[in-house]
């Protein structure tokens, strides 16, 4: 009640008419976290985006007599050449890794947007509209978690070819329950409150308040914890392509560069860090944008706007 | 004159400590006599409950004493160790505002009672702590109270909790009862019952009450002296009639004057032409919900929430819906609103029945018949700014115009008074009366013809509900507005309303005119209502004569004959056998009861009304 005691001239000291989504920018964008993630991001983008074609390196040209070559200034024969050495045969470690960065990155991303896909539309309808369409959905739900998601991804993966697409719809599907849960429960409670009977008087059709009125409010929250779910969804990646049914040689990705490399860790322990070492610095920078953006929302949504 | 019970010295409570800490209690002093009803009044952040915590020595941090004392038969209270309270806890008690929160709901009311009496008055035997626990269940009036000592939290409505939170405190015979705003969450009419209840137990019990509350009028219904706080010090104390005929202090004065008055002052609304056209009309709408059985398998109970409710809305009318608490008024404004439809009968508009729309039509009628809702908290989105709230109506109902509708929503704005800069703003710092005007800003976008107030006025304070009456006002003439307003609050009614039906579990029981329905009422339930309306005037009805005991039956099970009979002082033999229809008393008004005469020259009274309609 602090708050409405708090009357008479509540935020007229704010001449500037922004927009609430632009002030969460702005307020994001003045925090160090949210630069450095940022600046880690675009250099990244712009390395993975422009370095493989630029150096003319191929992937997947095999150089035996440059093979297991160290990073620079480690070892005795690193080259300019190879900056993050070579593999067992041969081949670029930095071209690699960017090139591997580029698929696992996608596979992350698209397998959350699948899974936040189903997740949200089918949570968001079962606990808008309850009663027996809550009860099919649940159910539904309910069967998808009872089936492992390396037993999926075997019988599927191993039964069609292991391509991009189906890898992206495997680990989607396998995931989404989750959000299912959490967007039902939220919009269960949501959907009883003043303001969308509000809406519905105001001739809002049932579409309509969810789009509307009812995603943009809930989303946010879900689509910070969804930021988790890409470092997720890459390891997990990493993990088929480990089982050796995740993206086929020879193009690299993070999953099948570190199951190459395993065999190799006492001599050439490089091959499986340096994917490692890029997952890991890719995460950080989604991570820290992902943090300030959330505490921005936060702070403006709470009402503590410094 | 003999030794005061409690005495307060130049009490000084701060928030926090140094400084800086905001002194919430400044030099209050005050004394009490045994058996003595002393009334604590002031508007709400004047410091009222903490004052009555730190009489009950209940300061929680931040909250600490500065200085002075607390006196309670001569010792002070704030000076003893905590063995030594806790004894003198058996004679002290405290009665909260919110009684539903005040038990734990897992264990039965009895078991809870008995437990705090055993723990204060240590070797009391569970058998007679028992025993006493049911004689005063009985002596509050908690109907077969043997029975009702073994129920839950949970089976107990709002008025029956709250004489077992009075039960809880009197069980060990105190000196002194501390009632901080027991009466709020009440129905006026179980409100009165607590009040006479308190008033008998000073008799009886030798209890002296100190009485905080909000309202002046309350207070003066159970007080005899009256102390008036305002920021914290008392600023005025005087016996209760004096200080309603000659106020002294400005506050005093002014709270005097903001009181409303209904019988003094003539009616605000003008009487309107009988023939004009109706908006709105009810025939027999009904509502009945399907509620699962508890007990057994399967099985549904029927829940009648609205029973065949007749009535027209002319254009211009301010209509008043007032009841108490379950009597289906919030159940009708689903109806009205068509959020929900009818289980039979019909709702006209403009000679439609809502329930047929659909699509463009539909969006005809919710662009011609808005809803202001209660919760001024709850009924605008967190997240949003209000510009975007307000335009999104005009969205939903075609316009496309980026600036049209901006300069639109502004104007509203600045119709219903919100600023301007509020436009990019989400509604988090807006207090509710500035919520309240968004929300009605929300429902005026549209350019309605009907507007439904559900509850609009009931969460804001007596000066910002004048503010917005007057606003509603303007308004009315500014948009030929018609509006329903839905209250339990008779007083507002009066101010606002021409014409007022008064509900009764889901039925209609009186339909009258502003001056006809508060000068006579046709029907025991509008007089019960009337009598138990706390006020500052002399009443027109007496609540010895009107004043209903009990509570509504449950609408699970509505008796035969006349639903009002169980609480009617007047109550004749073919009450119970006979159901009866809304009476023509004259050209405009009803009442359904056996004891009015139908006047002359109209017989066949409901079918006559329906026709007359």
């Amino acid at each position: 009640m602090s708050i409405a005691t708090a009357t008479g001239a509540p935020m007229a000291h704010t001449p500037a008419q922004r927009s609430v989504i632009r002030r969460i920018f702005d307020k994001a964008a003045s925090t160090p976290g949210f630069r450095v993630g940022l600046g880690l991001f675009v250099v990244l983008a712009l390395a993975t985006a422009f370095y493989p074609e630029l150096s003319g390196i191929d992937p997947t040209k095999m150089d035996v007599k440059a093979r297991l070559l160290p990073p620079l200034f480690l070892g005795g024969n690193w080259s300019w050449a190879h900056p993050l050495g070579t593999d067992q045969i041969g081949r670029d470690m930095l071209v690699r890794s960017l090139v591997g960065l580029r698929y696992s990155f996608l596979i992350g991303v698209a397998s959350v947007i699948v899974m936040l896909a189903i997740g949200c539309a089918l949570g968001t309808i079962s606990g808008y509209f309850g009663g027996r369409t809550d009860a099919i959905v649940m159910r539904l739900t309910d069967a998808q978690l009872s089936i492992p998601m390396i037993i999926l991804a075997i019988s599927v993966l191993g039964v069609s070819r292991p391509t991009i697409p189906a890898i992206v719809l495997v680990l989607g599907v396998s995931n989404w329950p989750v959000y299912a849960r959490i967007m039902r429960s939220i919009v269960m409670t949501e959907r009883q409150r003043e303001y969308v009977r509000a809406a519905k008087i105001g001739g809002s059709t049932d579409l309509r308040i969810i789009l509307a009125l009812l995603l943009p409010l809930l989303l946010p929250p879900v689509l910070f914890t969804s930021v988790l779910d890409v470092a997720r969804m890459m390891i997990f990646e990493s993990t088929l392509g480990f089982l050796g049914l995740g993206v086929q040689p020879p193009t690299p990705t993070f999953g099948n560069i570190i199951a190459d490399g395993r065999k190799y860790l006492l001599n050439a322990w490089w091959i499986a860090t340096m994917p490692g070492l890029f997952l890991g610095l890719t995460l950080t920078s989604v991570n820290l944008i992902g943090a300030s953006l959330e505490r921005a929302r936060n702070a403006i949504h709470g009402g503590s706007e410094a | 004159m003999t030794q005061p019970l409690l005495d307060l010295k130049n009490l000084t409570v701060a928030a926090g400590n140094g400084g800086t800490a905001k002194v919430i209690l400044d030099n209050v002093s005050l004394s009490l006599a045994p058996r003595e009803i002393v009334g604590v009044v002031g508007a709400s952040g004047s410091g009222k409950t903490v004052l009555s915590k730190a009489v009950v020595n209940w300061l929680e941090p931040p909250l600490t004493k500065r200085s002075g004392q607390v006196l309670f038969e001569g010792r002070d209270i704030y000076a003893m160790r905590g063995a030594e309270m806790r004894l003198l806890r058996q004679r002290i008690s405290y009665v909260g505002a919110n009684p539903m929160g005040a038990l734990d709901p897992t264990l039965p009311v009895g078991a809870q009672i008995v437990e705090k009496m055993r723990a204060v008055v240590p070797r009391t035997l569970r058998r007679d702590a028992e025993r006493r626990v049911i004689e005063l269940l009985d002596a509050v009036r908690i109907p077969s109270a043997r029975n009702r000592f073994h129920d839950y939290p949970s089976q107990f409505s709002g008025g029956m909790m709250q004489r077992a939170l009075i039960v809880d405190a009197l069980v060990t015979n105190p000196a002194l009862l501390v009632a901080d705003n027991v009466t709020q969450p009440l129905d006026v009419t179980v409100a009165a019952q607590v009040i006479r209840l308190m008033k008998e137990l000073t008799v009886t019990f030798n209890t002296a009450v100190l009485f905080v509350s909000s309202s002046l009028p309350v207070a003066r219904e159970a007080c005899s002296r009256i102390l008036v706080m305002d920021e914290g010090r008392i600023v005025e104390e005087q016996s209760t009639e004096d200080l309603i005929s000659r106020p002294v202090y400005p506050y005093t004065r002014e709270l005097v004057r903001q009181t409303p008055k209904i019988w003094v002052e003539a009616a605000a609304t003008p009487r309107l032409d009988d023939q004009r056209e109706v908006v709105l009309s009810l025939r027999d709408a009904s509502q009945t919900y399907k509620v699962r059985k508890k007990s057994g398998f399967g099985g549904f109970n029927l829940v009648r929430a609205v029973r065949n409710v007749t009535f027209d809305v002319r254009r211009g009318d301010s209509f008043a819906i007032v009841g108490e608490s379950g009597c289906g008024k919030s159940t009708l404004m689903r109806l009205l609103s068509r959020l929900e439809l009818p289980s039979s009968g019909q709702i006209l508009c403009a000679d439609k029945d809502i329930a047929t729309l659909k699509g463009r039509a539909l969006l005809e009628l919710r662009s011609k018949l808005q809803m202001v809702l209660q919760d001024p908290f709850g009924s605008l989105p967190p997240r949003t700014s209000i510009g975007r709230m307000l335009e999104d109506p005009l969205r939903t109902h075609g316009w496309r115009d980026k600036g049209r509708i901006r300069e639109r929503v502004l104007k509203v704005m600045g119709e219903v008074g919100v600023p301007a800069e509020l436009y990019e703003e989400l509604p988090l710092g807006l207090s509710a009366g500035q919520r309240q005007r968004v929300n009605v800003a929300r429902a005026l976008v549209l350019e309605p013809e009907i507007l439904i107030m559900d509850e609009t006025l009931s969460a804001l304070d007596q000066t910002e509900q004048f503010k917005l009456l007057d606003l509603f006002q303007k308004l009315q003439k500014e948009y030929d507005l018609t509006y329903i307003f839905i209250s339990h609050d008779l007083a507002m009614v009066r101010k606002a309303c021409n014409r007022v039906a008064v509900m009764y579990l889901g039925e209609v029981f009186e339909l009258a005119d502003n001056e006809r329905l508060f000068f006579d009422p046709g029907h025991p339930y509008t007089r019960a209502l009337l009598s138990a309306m706390p006020t500052l005037e002399r009443r027109r009805y007496q609540p010895d004569e009107c004043l209903l005991e009990g509570e509504p039956p449950s609408p699970l099970d509505v008796p035969a004959g006349c639903s009002f009979r169980s609480r009617c002082p007047q109550a004749i033999d073919k009450c119970s056998r006979l159901h009866p229809s809304l009476t023509v008393r004259e050209r405009q008004d009803f009442a359904a009861c056996h004891l009015v005469m139908p006047s002359l020259g109209v017989c066949g009274a409901a079918e006559g009304m329906h026709a007359s309609v």
